[in-house]
């Protein structure tokens, strides 16, 4: 076998602490087979006719994408790690860690149970038990069965109910047998010369495969033609062999083989040839070597000659039928029927309109569309759509260019912004930006971009000439939106998160300055009690910036819910002076949830709001707010007018909206404000002077609105809570977090803090909160929530069925610091860190002190309840659950309570008495090689 | 003035001494004088006039300005200049000062280190036993060995190159990349380092150094992400047995890379690298005040600034040899004297108005036309009236010896 990877190991063998588990490769079931292919030990022939054999190629059915979606996963489960990471194996290893014999879509192999082979396969090796586990063959348990057994939220969801009963599955997998005389490998070398050999169904499968090849390899995967060979290793088969007087196992006998593979007994195979996959393509399409080699010249025939079936399927060989039904048979293993490549064509996405913004001649709206991944344009005296093109994954933030010949648009999914010409609404650039790219602008002048990136906390300055990033300008953690101040020597970016702050301390959100002189921070400022700062814009008059934010509650238990006790919701004016005020834009019982965009109109009269959880729109009437707080006590002015509910009607009025109202726009003249309404698929367009929506622009999104769709519009909603104070969405935005530790249960003031955790793509890890005390999302969503949250009218059964929906198919951004299968050398070395068995002392580390024991499988959680050392004086309980760590850098702080600000802290802070794995003993490179390694999880 | 140094051509003797043999250059030491005196479009008995600041203002804590007396760090950033105490950050712009402290929210009191991004704008803190800061718009961002990657709290140096902090710590160094956030450690394990205690880094046009205090100069080249060591060949700890064959000494302070050369400062002279050539001075055989140097600055490949324990000592034209140094020639004395030197001769005394009460100078930094000195007792900035390069001014003739310029 190919020793390729062997100057590698031998370059990191040197890294103390686990120099065993480095040389260990994945060889595959085919190197497996060489000795456990004989009658008394047949392990691979069992292996081969089990539904882990298969378990690679079902992820081509439909059903699969469904499951998929329902995990958080938006592309094909063929390159996802989460399921692959139960669908085959190895597959969280890069390509020099598995032999050119290992396959793929072999799916779950004997190495995913006993351990990467290519230390122990030698029969010396083997033979003895105690080198063969110091050389890493590992006897799976229980455990290793249900890291991908246990149930799963979105298989239940898709295939119904199958309760893994774990006696029953091992005595259908189990493969005892042992001893006896190694036997010659079943003879696949070339026999023989020929112009058009047989090939092997493994030379068919990279080109039919996949979405263009129709997945058809998966789909004979999944055929009785490919278990054919395994079959012979049976029970069964010997009766049949036995009463046919034959002497040899049927795995190896003429008799058997001439029907249960292809191309036995035939002139011309090639080494690729692998008979011990059953009736593979070559059976019905006739030798597949003159295609392989040139695939545009000889086709072999698509529907096979029944005579060739007819040739082995003779009625009443095996059975007592008398009639071989061809059509009936055609039909079973036709591997053209609807698989992956049909789910994923036949799907209809919804538009969830996000931001917007108006031509300089009030002609166009060009509106960024989330859920369709596209930007359509709008025309805005016809009030129809005239245009739509695909830009990157999840676009959020649209902006243009001063003269409006070019539209910006941040894609939060791809990390890229894409450029659209105007002109002819076509793509003319890419450029590659920060993480999870939302709001943008450019200077005044044109040249130069700037893009709040929400997952890498900067800002992307891009130079346009050039269309490449320049720079990257720290901003503070969750950099949402930017406005640009009126005399353009600044950009302004609002921050959705608070900065870390001290345990059980008042949340400090910021506002980042950027001169657009040198494009360099100019200054910060500071807002105090409030979060989720996002929408901005600036006064014409330079004067001041208004943001929108939450003041979250979350020092004291949930208790009670009227006057604002869980979260208040306004505007905050930034001063150019540096003074900030806040002002609320709630009523007493009638509160302004999810406060999401401003925009100002061009007289700066008037300040219009999206209120994203109450489906409107407040019209603020400036000159009355500042009216009111030039008139007000100093003293009154920072502490009150913040918390006071008696306000708003001074200087608002709300506008009834569409569904979700996001991103606003205002026209150059002023007159109309348009408004994204995300979740109803339309413009709304309102009209200043009468104050009302006028007219709604239909961007032409499906008219039935699917389960998932009702959660999301429930997700987002604050109808349910008391006085709409607020809704799923306010603590999850965009289904992630707020970073906040909170204070929920009515155990005690300050007892049993918890840190708020993702949603995104969260189904699979089940049971839910840090408590574990919730099985389901939908129990999470129901009784629980109803007890803190909803408190008078909880959500129905039906509403918590669609919101457990929308929950469930929330997606996890791609990860930034994986790109592809390659890792860094200090990924890599921290891979082996996390994996190791070993201190770096040499001692053994049991199974309870290794990082992969508990955090195991693809989400990399075993979904127990687990203690780690951290319980504080503040906790009643020192067990939690464990979490999942995929994507696990955009998540901080950590630990049950928050009280990580980093990965560091977790064990540098946090783990005094190595209970949280053993981790004292590494040195701080090491400890830095495991962040990198966790970064990419 | 020692033949073989007298310019940059005639260094080349410095190869030809193995090729030729002693007797015969000294053979053409006439030919040699006169060649380097054509060089200088000086005609053989000019006298050379560099620039001496006279001029100097001072500044103390009690004046409401520092946080501190106990300067340990200086950086200019075009017209404001950052000042590291061991109670506090200050940022002079030219004409008022402002200060941090904890109470301000500076993760530690002692700033031991300053650089500033030319790309961001952000100034980065050394801290000396509280790891890195960060310092943007008002905001500290703070790094230290618990909640990042950076190897050691107690941060001697920092530069910035590009987008990667560089931060030379007592256990090694460290290389943050901010834009992906990746921590990377250099000690003896992954560099040539044989003594992990990193005093100083420098960072400039692809190239990073680090002066490791007992491990000579490091040298890191980003494009190939190699390190090379420098170390003192003659590995002699008390002498330097040959002058000239290397860095001068493995005890480093800092390093300044200018205009493709390499100063190095040592416990044990100067050194300088221009990439193929080494040079060393001492303090018994040049103007330099002393072989203790704290700190170096270069402000060309041809002059150098040196923070010593005897005042400073300015090498204003490498070609010529010539030096200024400042310092307080006796205990009692009111103000500093600068000494010119040329070569091993010193050649006139100049007075200067410093009066800072301490010349063991910590700190130094060069802005403008002006220099910046800080010690244990204070700040100084010597004013560059008229200041020129080299070693006459631009449009006057050189004066007699011993006459002020």
């Amino acid at each position: 076998m190919a020793r390729r990877w062997l100057p590698l190991l031998l370059a990191v063998t040197t890294i103390p602490g686990s120099a065993v588990s480095m040389e260990r490769v994945y060889v595959g079931a085919s190197v497996c087979r060489e000795c456990h292919n004989t009658d008394q030990r047949n392990q691979y022939a069992t292996w081969l006719g089990s539904p882990h054999a298969q378990a690679w190629a079902v992820l081509a059915m439909p059903e699969s994408l469904e499951i998929a979606r329902l995990s958080g996963i938006h592309e094909d489960p063929f390159s996802n790690p989460v399921c692959l990471g139960c669908h085959t194996t190895a597959a969280d290893t890069e390509d020099w860690e598995r032999d050119a014999s290992f396959h793929l879509a072999d799916g779950v192999q004997c190495e995913l149970c006993h351990g990467p082979g290519s230390e122990y396969i030698s029969p010396e090796i083997m033979a003895d038990p105690e080198r063969a586990a110091a050389a890493g063959l590992r006897t799976p348990t229980a455990t290793t069965c249900l890291i991908c057994h246990k149930e799963k939220g979105s298989h239940t969801a898709v295939l119904g109910p199958r309760p893994f009963n774990l006696e029953k599955a091992m005595a259908r997998i189990t493969h005892p047998g042992r001893g006896g005389q190694i036997d010659d490998a079943p003879s696949q070398a070339s026999s023989g010369e020929s112009d058009n050999p047989f090939v092997g169904a493994r030379v068919c499968a990279p080109c039919h495969e996949g979405t263009d090849g129709a997945y058809l390899f998966s789909g004979w995967r999944m055929t009785g033609h490919a278990d054919a060979w395994s079959v012979l290793g049976g029970d069964r088969a010997r009766e049949i062999a036995a009463a046919q007087g034959l002497a040899e196992t049927p795995l190896r006998a003429e008799t058997c083989l001439r029907c249960h593979s292809t191309g036995h007994g035939e002139v011309g195979r090639e080494a690729s040839f692998d008979p011990t996959l059953g009736v593979q393509c070559e059976s019905c399409h006739g030798p597949g070597g003159a295609h392989a080699a040139d695939a545009t010249g000889i086709s072999p025939p698509v529907r096979p000659d029944r005579r060739v079936c007819e040739s082995c399927h003779t009625p009443g060989i095996h059975s007592s039928s008398s009639v071989f039904d061809f059509e009936s048979a055609l039909s079973r293993v036709d591997h053209s029927r609807p698989t992956l490549a049909h789910a994923v064509a036949t799907e209809i996405p919804y538009k969830t309109p996000f931001n917007l913004v108006v031509s300089p001649d009030g002609k166009r709206l060009f509106v960024a569309c989330e859920a369709s991944d596209s930007l359509v344009v709008v025309d805005t005296v016809a009030r129809e759509v005239v245009a739509e093109i695909a830009v990157g994954h999840l676009p959020h933030g649209v902006c243009l260019s001063p003269s409006g010949d070019l539209a910006y648009v941040s894609n939060r999914g791809s990390d890229t912004v894409s450029v659209i010409d105007t002109s002819n609404i076509t793509l003319a650039a890419d450029i590659v930006v920060g993480d999870e790219p939302h709001g943008l602008t450019t200077n005044e002048s044109g040249d130069t971009l700037y893009v709040a990136n929400a997952g890498s906390y900067d800002v992307s300055v891009v130079d346009l000439t050039t269309g490449r990033e320049t720079k990257r300008l720290s901003a503070a953690r969750g950099a949402w939106d930017v406005a640009r101040s009126a005399d353009g020597s600044k950009v302004l970016v609002t921050n959705n998160l608070s900065h870390f702050v001290p345990f059980r301390s008042p949340s400090r959100s910021e506002v980042t300055v950027i001169g657009t002189e040198r494009s360099v921070i100019r200054d910060r400022a500071v807002i105090n009690e409030a979060n989720l700062l996002q929408g901005i814009a600036t006064a014409p008059s330079g004067e001041y910036s208004l943001v929108t934010l939450i003041r979250t509650k979350s020092l004291v238990p949930m208790t009670r819910v009227m006057q604002g006790w869980v979260m208040t919701n306004g505007i905050g004016i930034l001063w150019t002076d540096g003074r900030v005020d806040q002002l609320l834009l709630d009523e007493p019982e009638n509160y302004f949830a999810d406060p999401t965009d401003v925009v100002i109109t061009p007289d700066g009269k008037f300040a219009f709001i999206s209120g994203g959880g109450i489906d409107a729109v407040a019209m603020v009437d400036l000159e009355e707010m500042i009216s009111l707080l030039e008139a007000a006590d100093p003293m009154d002015r920072t502490t009150l007018f913040p918390n006071h509910m008696g306000l708003a009607t001074e200087y608002t009025e709300r506008i009834r909206v569409g569904a979700n109202p996001r991103g606003l726009a205002i026209s150059p003249d002023g007159r109309f404000v348009y408004v994204a309404e995300a979740l109803a698929d339309t413009i709304g367009v309102i009209d200043v002077e009468s104050r009302e929506r006028v007219a709604a622009i239909d961007l032409g999104g499906p008219r039935g609105i699917t389960l998932g769709r009702t959660g999301e519009k429930i997700f987002h909603s604050a109808e349910v809570t008391f006085g709409g104070q607020f809704s799923c969405h306010s603590c999850h935005p965009d289904g992630g977090i707020d970073g906040i530790t909170y204070d929920i249960e009515p155990d005690g003031i300050g007892i049993n803090p918890v840190d708020n955790r993702s949603l995104r793509g969260i189904l699979d890890t089940a049971p839910f909160k840090w408590t574990g005390k919730n099985p389901t999302i939908g129990r999470q969503c129901g009784p629980r929530l109803a007890v803190f949250f909803t408190r008078i009218d909880p959500f129905t059964p039906d509403q918590v069925v669609a919101l457990e929906r929308y929950i469930q198919t929330i997606p996890r951004n791609p990860n930034r610091f994986r790109t592809g299968e390659t890792l860094t050398p200090a990924q890599r070395r921290g891979k082996l860190l996390f994996e190791r068995e070993f201190s770096n002392s040499g001692d053994v580390l049991a199974a309870d002190q290794r990082c992969i024991t508990c955090h195991s499988g693809p989400y990399f959680t075993n979904r127990e309840m687990t203690s780690v050392g951290t319980a504080s004086p503040l906790d009643t309980h020192d067990v939690f659950d464990v979490p999942h760590l995929t994507n696990i850098y955009e998540s901080a702080p950590y630990l049950h309570d928050g009280r990580a600000e980093t990965l560091e802290e977790i064990w540098t802070r946090f783990n005094p008495d190595d209970k949280h794995g053993v981790t004292n003993d590494m040195t701080k490179d090491q400890l830095n090689d495991l962040v990198e390694y966790l970064k990419t999880l | 003035m020692t033949w073989w140094n007298t310019s940059k051509r005639c260094n080349s003797l410095c190869e030809l001494r193995g090729t030729m043999g002693v007797a015969s250059i000294i053979a053409l030491l006439p030919v040699i004088v006169f060649c380097n005196s054509i060089a200088h479009g000086e005609t053989p008995g000019d006298t050379v006039a560099p620039f001496v600041y006279t001029e100097w203002e001072t500044f103390y804590a009690e004046e409401g300005g520092l946080p501190n007396d106990h300067i340990f760090a200086l950086r200019a950033d075009g017209e404001k200049l950052w000042v590291g105490t061991e109670n506090g950050l200050a940022l002079f712009d030219g004409k008022d000062w402002k200060s941090w402290t904890e109470d301000d929210g500076l993760p530690w009191r002692v700033v031991s280190a300053i650089a500033v991004s030319k790309k961001t704008g952000d100034v980065w803190l050394g801290l000396f036993g509280g790891g890195l800061a960060r310092f943007s718009g008002g905001r500290f961002d703070h790094f230290n060995q618990f909640n990042s990657g950076l190897v050691n709290d107690v941060v001697y140096g920092v530069a910035v190159l590009d987008d990667t902090v560089w931060v030379a710590t007592t256990a090694g160094m460290n290389a943050l990349n901010t834009v992906t956030g990746e921590w990377e450690i250099y000690t003896e394990k992954n560099a040539p380092m044989e003594e992990i205690w990193c005093y100083s880094v420098d960072a400039a046009d692809g190239k990073v150094y680090a002066a490791v205090w007992g491990g000579g100069i490091l040298e890191w080249d980003t494009a190939t992400r190699r390190w090379n060591a420098h170390r003192d060949p003659d590995r002699e700890m008390e002498i330097d047995l040959y002058r000239d064959d290397g860095l001068i000494h493995i005890i480093t302070t800092s390093a300044s890379y200018v205009d493709g050369v390499l100063w190095a400062s040592t416990y044990f002279g100067l050194s300088r690298y221009d990439g193929r050539h080494w040079r060393g001075w001492m303090d018994h055989d040049s103007g330099l005040a002393s072989n203790f140097i704290n700190y170096t600055v270069g402000r060309s490949a041809t002059s150098v600034y040196n923070a010593t324990d005897l005042g400073l000592a300015v090498l204003v034209d490498f070609v010529t040899d010539t030096w200024v140094s400042y310092r307080r020639d006796a205990e009692d004395a009111e103000t500093w004297t600068a000494h010119l030197w040329t070569g091993p001769d010193e050649t006139t005394t100049v007075a200067t108005d410093l009066d800072l009460p301490n010349h063991f100078i910590i700190a130094t930094e060069i802005q403008g036309d002006d220099v910046w000195i800080g010690t244990g007792h204070g700040l100084a900035r010597g004013r560059g009236t008229g200041y020129y390069n080299g070693v006459h001014p631009p449009s006057e003739k050189v004066e007699a010896e011993g006459s002020e310029p």
